[in-house]
């Protein structure tokens, strides 16, 4: 069970060895996807293989940092009272021009100007010394 | 499929509910306790008979191991015993392994069991906070990704890609709160219209709070043996488990392969495969409805309805009486109560006593064939068990 004290606070991503390139990059301000050496696949989510095809042949590479919305959620009623003061905000699910999705957040404009298929661009934004979160702008 | 499935071959024989709704200062382990010994009265068995008992975790629990804390406290030391964890898939996973262990000859008497007391033992905020606890802590949960989040993108985008509206979404909480108005103990039961739904404050887009299941307190169990055992022991109408199906797309909800076409289709159809019927034999349906939308994708996923029209299915009474498949005629998620996990096993308590021929006036008449479909954080897991009477052998 989560403590009352610990629903006070917004969780902080913590980095592990298969995410620390990612996180690294975000606070240098871009998005490192991976791409599959054997097989070409790009993913967002980090890891030691390719989900495809299982390599390990795996580089990293900025992505665009463009994008489009596939879905989007704009949150009234906040999970827990550390993100109450944030309401209303556009919890996004971007497609990157590199094919693969990701959940974020809409920053930069009202929640409420956020439409299907809209292009957006990534804005690294500092929430402490070692951690930038992928945020999304209108493009 | 293996030829030797456990299509008829375990039966559930008995079935007990706890208090639902709120049921102040009572834990997970009583009210899960209280559900297994209305359980084994039902079926007239004592409690030494039972020698194995699944579980699920219970929110407003610290026990890791449910069903071993659950076996202590009730007074029991079985010989087969897990505590199972796919989020709201986890229902119908207990009936479905509940039916191969015994098949395979790891048990004689299972209890299901469960109980959680999310709305007596958390505070709101803790509880939606223990809901969305679940989500990646590195790449969801720095977003403010509340868990109806994840499900109301899938609505979202089935409204973009169908033309679902809103006032098909609440057709479903107005159709569910009618059945809710019928059945003992529901927590929510004066009638309400689309336009009260979509009144309601919102939560989500496109959610308003009435599209929005509750958060409850309550437990419910059930006692499975096999067909064999369940002849023996004389029980007068054992309800038989047909087949089961389970489905894993995902773990996060951008990984998920297609917002609005769920492993529903999967777990579905391996379900249907085993017992040996299609969706237009099932005659009553208990459909996981943590979100209205959720009912819509399902009734297509599940084959009741073709992909895209579950919108209008639902608004031409589909899954109302006299409809196609009377869906949730206990009021489901939506109105008669949801505490976490036990909340799909209220679907299986309905469903089984529909097929008994036990629920009075929410009766659908000539019920022999159910199914129920549970589900997951964002339709990442998904688990159907169709269970029939004897007629259905």
């Amino acid at each position: 069970m989560i403590s009352p004290q610990d629903a006070l606070k917004k969780p902080v991503p913590t980095p592990d060895a298969d995410s620390a390139a990612l996180w690294r990059g975000l606070r240098d301000g871009e998005l490192l996807l991976q791409h599959c050496g054997a097989c070409g696949d790009v993913q967002y989510y980090q890891q030691a293989t390719c989900r495809r095809c299982g390599g390990d042949n795996i580089a990293h590479r900025a992505a665009s940092g463009r994008g489009k919305v596939h879905s989007f959620s704009v949150v009234h009623r906040a999970p827990g009272p550390a993100f109450k003061a944030d309401l209303p905000y556009a919890v996004l699910l971007v497609e990157l021009d590199e094919g693969p999705r990701m959940i974020s957040s809409y920053v930069g404009g009202p929640p409420d100007e956020v439409t299907f298929d809209m292009a957006v661009m990534l804005v690294c934004e500092p929430i402490s010394d070692d951690i930038a979160l992928p945020r999304f702008r209108k493009a | 499929m293996s030829r030797d499935t456990l299509r008829g071959k375990v039966a559930v024989i008995g079935i007990g509910q706890s208090p639902t709704g709120k049921v102040p200062g009572r834990s997970p382990l009583w009210l899960a306790a209280d559900a297994a010994a209305k359980a084994l009265a039902d079926c007239g068995l004592p409690k030494s008979a039972v020698d194995g008992v699944l579980s699920s975790p219970a929110m407003a629990s610290s026990f890791h191991r449910f069903s071993v804390a659950f076996s202590e406290y009730f007074g029991i030391q079985p010989t087969f015993s897990n505590t199972l964890q796919v989020s709201g898939a986890t229902a119908a996973t207990m009936f479905n392994i509940g039916a191969a262990a015994i098949h395979g000859g790891l048990a004689e008497v299972v209890m299901v069991v469960a109980g959680d007391s999310m709305l007596s033992g958390l505070t709101p905020d803790l509880a939606l906070r223990a809901l969305t606890e679940s989500r990646d802590q590195q790449y969801e949960m720095p977003f403010g990704i509340p868990v109806a989040n994840t499900f109301a993108m899938t609505a979202h985008r089935h409204m973009k890609e169908f033309g679902t509206t809103a006032e098909q979404f609440a057709e479903v909480a107005v159709v569910q709160r009618r059945h809710a108005s019928r059945t003992p103990g529901a927590q929510q039961t004066a009638p309400i219209t689309v336009d009260d739904v979509l009144n309601s404050a919102m939560v989500t887009t496109p959610y308003h709070k009435l599209d929005c299941s509750l958060i409850s307190d309550g437990g419910a169990a059930f006692i499975l043996t096999s067909a064999e055992h369940a002849k023996a022991l004389g029980i007068e109408k054992p309800i038989y488990i047909l087949g089961g199906g389970e489905c894993y797309t995902h773990e996060h909800i951008f990984l998920m392969p297609s917002l609005t076409t769920t492993g529903a289709v999967q777990s579905s159809r391996r379900a249907y495969a085993m017992a040996g019927f299609g969706p237009d034999d099932i005659d009553v349906a208990g459909v996981y409805d943590c979100f209205t939308g959720t009912v819509i994708m399902m009734l297509e996923d599940l084959g009741f309805c073709p992909k895209g029209e579950g919108g209008r299915f639902v608004a031409d009474g589909g899954m109302s009486y006299g409809g196609k498949i009377p869906s949730n005629t206990h009021g489901g998620l939506l109105s008669f109560a949801h505490s976490g996990i036990p909340g799909s096993l209220f679907h299986f308590y309905e469903v089984i006593a529909q097929l008994r021929g036990q629920c009075g006036v929410r009766q659908v008449e000539g019920a022999e064939l159910g199914l129920v479909h549970s589900l997951g954080a964002g339709f990442a897991t998904n688990a159907t068990t169709i269970l029939g009477t004897e007629s259905t052998l």
